[in-house]
């Protein structure tokens, strides 16, 4: 009897889930519900003008009602086409894009971060931009750049955060260090001895958090770019030569000197900004962006930037690593034309250096020059260091590159936590990597 | 708001006819309970079959959602999930972190529900320490994680006391260390839960019929006695019902492990539920992501089972 | 667990007037037990001590346990009242110079932030008005009738909430989009249901499982329908369980995240998690304005639970004695 509810039971759960199979079967082709009914109920307004999505992060980032203003002014410069703006949080905007394009309720005009361009562009989320720019007859030579995926621009970067070092000036020169380091080696001695002047300071901190894995792009990567290195070959992924082996190396002699802060692995880019604010390390690769916050929140501390470090003897350019605030436009939009003068507006010499002014970044048009340049010495520092160099983002473009960067942080933190070679670590990337190309 | 999916049963079940005493239950009778099974029933097939349906679909299909042409290809994804290393070491985390959970959510829980069910105590000290009690329930799962990020911070006020106290040398980084990382996860999770099973155990406590104690008491049953004799045969279908609920939750608990450690520092706290995510929205990977899904959901509706056939055991 | 020959509460012997109309409500069952122990003069001095020790064992139970729960929220109110450069200061401090209340001026000063703290209630206790009904109905249904295909609804129910959220995401999302309830407020109250339907059917369940059969078929010969027994008579009894359903149900539909983001896209729409979350910039966070509205977002669910608390000391009690 008892044995024979226990069968019966497992012929229940079988045909359960028989029974969601043959509802799945019958459930009509995949997004069958989800269709034709997108949510295209908006997009014109009572008056007969069009009406855009703009959805993005940016505008908690801005100062209140500043992207706002800019949608306002783009307004007034074309009547007969409103903007709404739809505003997610940073964190949830890669996944709220993905299930928007499945579900075909993706805003008109979309903010990418360049990690995500390769995947959306192949969902065939985005629209092609370069028929866009050859339909209305832009001229894109204004452009810094473009990205690209299959020879075609999918996206646009309106503005560029450069990440140089950052170096806490008293820590410094409390280790007896007196001018921030040029070379690894020279970084290397001031982060020991930073870290040698005890009361919790350390020289150097590295955001490795598998949730937000952009730290192998700014703080690890960006070491090899300075440096004039690849982690590519022919568009390919190279990441066991010598200067990816070189960086990595280098890493590892900092974590065994316990010149690194602790938490690294678990810790994201907004602690190490914390860290340095408080005056708890040396040096730090990070986003001009936070100069303000830095002066905001500790106004005391004196710091400077500089250039990233590079191999001792190297001359060459440096590459200086960038993040974008992308643009896109949503392959589904009505509105393609419209959607492409919004773009355009924002690409604009003047609008485009007021953009880059109230969010700390560097212009996405090479003739705008953002105010702060003028204005603020240290800014004018960066700004020549990103004159100088060249713009260098590899993982940009590239599929899955969010993937990409946490399997190459998950190897990181195997030999940076438990040991595991070098070479090792770089061949276990390379072979992940070389799957997903 | 909902009135299409709730609006018609509630007729239904408002007349079941007075023709009590035949043999055979009346027809009314026999409807009736699925008349108040009606709404919810709608509404379970409307937004949780139908979904879950399409996720079965996904899973045997190849490229689903980022590709416009997917095809058939059975247990291809079952196959690739099983076999991958990173698949069985997020189970057996999962495991360690539910198991783990779950029975000090079950401890605490009933512990203080009796602390705040004892006669011990003033009546108004039972309400100020059932408020303080019920506190980390209040908190939605982003400011949990961002509060014990906080506090356990190397720099962090943790460090600071236990540094202060002595009984750790240095700060230790507590969500990054290789060893604690699952532990500290697991502890924020009990903190974040077991004010949930306190509650509805102090209501169960308060159901229990004091003549059974007294009955207790005048046979001469010792505190213990009448603990293990009454209260947990009493509390036992609360128990096991939340026990089973918890299971399954904790089992898929995805934001709170994702904003503290994200699955690391390596692989020590990667559950299922952040290697599914990795692999939807990181690899792009939906079909596998939904298999991992589909595989949960079998082993839930096995538990359920039990669950069931307990319910059963009871009748 | 397995001891066979106790039986479960009330099963076994339904719940006299006269027993819960004795004690006074506050009194809780065991006081009862005590006093009415007769207690030889001799042993009442070793009585008095033991108690004496026990409750001192309860304090220091109590005290434990309020550290181990109210630390961290003290630390999370302390922190809204930091300037946000405090937040990390070594060494932590729970009051620093800089004590403010801009954070909370901030938060109350934003319309679209106060639009979320009313979006948030009008979600959550919507759902939680229609969970009840709906979950009460369903575990009348399980406690008091046997029907064919009860234990596999019974499964379907507890078991296909194992499905993670985030891998129903896209589906579900399509499905709202093409039942025209996306960033609507009735689309958010129906998932937020049928996330919280299974919990409050299986504890509704489980409640009315420990009230005796009895109770309502008395209720029932008086010629009383099944729906008038289940409101007039098992309803008011089971309050305290109820209450905790209810709770629960409420904080979920509150601090649920993932999906109030993906169902929604407007500001007029969105609720305090959401808010929240805003607040968690792509470089940096607004510590102090986080815990600010977390603590107010807390407070309102913390009066509602202060005042619900004598239900669950008086609620059996009122309950029975109406029958």
């Amino acid at each position: 009897m008892r044995a024979q509810s226990g069968a019966s039971r497992l012929v229940m759960v079988a045909g359960t889930v028989a029974a969601l199979s043959v509802v799945a079967a019958c459930g009509g082709g995949e997004g069958s519900p989800i269709g034709n009914a997108a949510g295209n109920d908006n997009t014109t307004a009572a008056d007969g003008s069009v009406v855009l999505e703009f959805s993005q992060w940016w505008e908690p980032e801005l100062p209140k009602g500043a992207l706002r203003g800019i949608m306002d002014d783009f307004e007034k410069a074309n009547p007969g086409v409103k903007v709404k703006l739809i505003s997610a949080p940073y964190a949830s905007t890669q996944q709220q894009t993905v299930a928007g394009a499945a579900s075909k309720t993706l805003a008109d005009i979309v903010g990418l971060d360049g990690a995500w361009v390769s995947d959306f562009a192949k969902q065939k989320a985005i629209a092609d931009l370069s028929t866009l720019i050859k339909d209305s007859g832009y001229d894109d030579s204004q452009l810094a750049s473009q990205i690209k995926v299959g020879g075609q621009t999918y996206m646009i970067p309106v503005v560029n955060f450069v990440y140089p070092m950052f170096s806490n000036d008293e820590l410094l020169s409390k280790a007896g260090v007196n001018a921030p380091p040029a070379t690894r080696t020279e970084f290397l001695e001031a982060a020991k001895k930073v870290t040698a002047t005890g009361n919790g300071a350390y020289g150097w901190v590295l955001p490795l958090a598998q949730d937000a894995p952009n730290g192998i792009q700014n703080d690890v990567m960006s070491w090899a770019w300075a440096s004039g290195g690849s982690m590519l070959k022919d568009g390919k992924p190279d990441v066991t030569n010598a200067a990816v082996t070189g960086v990595v190396t280098f890493v590892k002699q900092l974590w065994d000197a316990k010149a690194i802060a602790p938490g690294a692995l678990t810790m994201k880019e907004q602690d190490k900004v914390e860290q340095f604010t408080n005056g708890r390390v040396g040096m730090m690769i990070d986003s001009l962006a936070h100069i303000n916050l830095i002066r905001e929140n500790n106004p005391k501390l004196k710091f400077s930037i500089s250039a990233i470090p590079s191999e001792d003897g190297y001359t060459g350019k440096r590459g200086m690593p960038y993040a974008s605030w992308g643009i896109g436009v949503s392959d589904t939009s009505p509105h393609k034309a419209e959607a492409f003068k919004l773009v355009q507006y924002l690409m604009s010499k003047d609008v485009n250096s007021k953009l880059s002014s109230v969010a700390n970044a560097f212009p996405g048009n090479t003739k705008s020059v953002p105010d702060f340049v003028k204005s603020d010495a240290m800014f004018k520092t960066a700004f020549d260091i990103w004159n100088k160099g060249v713009p260098a983002n590899e993982f940009t473009g590239l599929p899955t590159a969010e993937d990409l960067m946490r399997s190459f942080d998950v190897q990181l933190q195997e030999t940076l936590a438990n040991n595991q070679p070098i070479q090792t670590s770089l061949a276990n990337v390379q072979a992940d990597w070389s799957s997903k190309f | 708001m909902s009135a299409p999916t709730s609006a018609p049963p509630i007729s239904a079940p408002v007349a079941p006819t007075p023709a009590a005493g035949r043999r055979r239950p009346p027809l009314a009778k026999r409807l009736a309970p699925y008349g108040y099974l009606a709404p919810v029933a709608a509404l379970m097939l409307v937004l949780m079959i139908l979904p879950i349906a399409v996720v079965i679909r996904y899973s045997v299909f190849d490229n689903v959602i980022i590709s416009p042409t997917s095809v058939l290809v059975g247990l291809k994804n079952y196959v690739t999930i099983f076999a991958d290393p990173l698949f069985r070491t997020a189970t057996r985390n999962t495991a360690v972190f539910t198991g783990v959970s779950v029975l000090a959510h079950l401890l605490l829980g009933l512990g203080f529900a009796m602390l705040l069910n004892s006669t011990l105590l003033g009546r108004r000290t039972k309400t100020v320490f059932r408020t303080i009690f019920v506190m980390p329930w209040l908190l939605t799962v982003a400011i949990i994680a961002i509060l014990w990020r906080l506090l356990l911070d190397p720099n962090g006020v943790v460090n600071y006391g236990l540094q202060s106290v002595g009984l750790i040398d240095g700060p230790v980084a507590w969500l990054s260390e290789l060893n604690l990382a699952l532990p500290a996860v697991t502890l924020i999770n009990i903190w974040a839960g077991y004010p949930f099973f306190m509650v509805s155990l102090l209501a169960g406590l308060q159901g229990i019929s004091s003549d059974l104690y007294e009955a207790a008491a005048v046979d001469g049953a010792s505190w213990w006695r009448r603990f293990v004799h009454v209260t947990l045969p009493s509390l036992r279908p609360i128990i096991i019902s939340m026990a089973l609920l918890d299971v399954i939750w904790t089992s898929q608990q995805f934001p709170l492990i994702w904003m503290t450690t994200g699955g690391g520092p390596l692989d020590r706290t990667e559950m299922l539920s952040t290697y599914t995510y990795k692999l939807a929205f990181s690899e792009y990977q939906f079909a596998q992501a939904s298999a991992g899904a589909v595989i949960m959901l079998v082993v839930a509706l096995v538990l359920a089972v039990f669950y069931v056939r307990q319910q059963r055991a009871r009748d | 667990m397995t001891n066979p020959t106790l039986t479960p509460a009330g099963s076994s012997r339904p719940p006299t007037p006269e027993a819960h109309t004795a004690p006074a409500t506050e009194t809780t069952p065991m006081r009862t037990v005590e006093s009415r122990v007769p207690a030889a003069p001799g042993r009442r001095m070793s009585a008095r001590t033991k108690r004496l020790l026990l409750r001192t064992g309860a304090f220091i139970g109590l005290f434990l346990g309020a550290c181990f729960a109210g630390l961290p929220i003290l630390w999370m109110v302390s922190s809204s009242f930091k300037d946000n450069s405090e937040i990390f200061a070594w060494p932590p401090k729970l009051i620093t110079e800089n004590f403010s209340l801009a954070a909370y001026t901030s938060v109350f000063s934003d319309p679209v932030k106060l639009r979320f703290f009313a979006n948030s209630y009008i979600v959550a206790i919507s759902v939680t008005v229609l969970t009840l009904f709906v979950a009460i109905l369903a575990a009348y249904a399980f406690s008091r009738y046997q029907f064919r295909g009860k234990a596999a609804v019974n499964v379907v129910i507890v078991g296909i909430q194992a499905v993670p959220p985030i891998t129903l995401l896209i589906p579900y999302f399509g499905l709202i989009v093409a039942l025209r309830l996306y960033n609507s407020y009735q689309g958010l109250i129906l998932t937020y249901m049928v996330f919280t339907l299974p919990y409050a059917i299986v504890m509704m369940t489980g409640y009315f499982n420990t009230l005796p059969r009895e109770l309502d078929e008395a209720a029932r010969v008086d010629g009383t329908s099944s729906f008038g027994a289940l409101w007039r008579i098992l309803v008011p009894i089971s309050l305290p369980g109820i209450v905790s359903v209810a709770v629960y149900t409420f904080m979920i539909a509150w601090n649920e995240y993932l999906f109030a983001l993906t169902l929604t896209r407007t500001d007029n729409m969105r609720t305090v998690p959401i808010g929240i979350q805003l607040l968690m910039g792509q470089h940096s966070y607004e510590w102090s304005e986080m815990m600010a509205m977390s603590v107010l977002g807390s407070i309102p669910v913390l009066v509602l639970f202060v005042f619900f608390q004598k239900f669950f000391i008086g609620g059996m009690t009122a309950g029975a004695v109406k029958s």
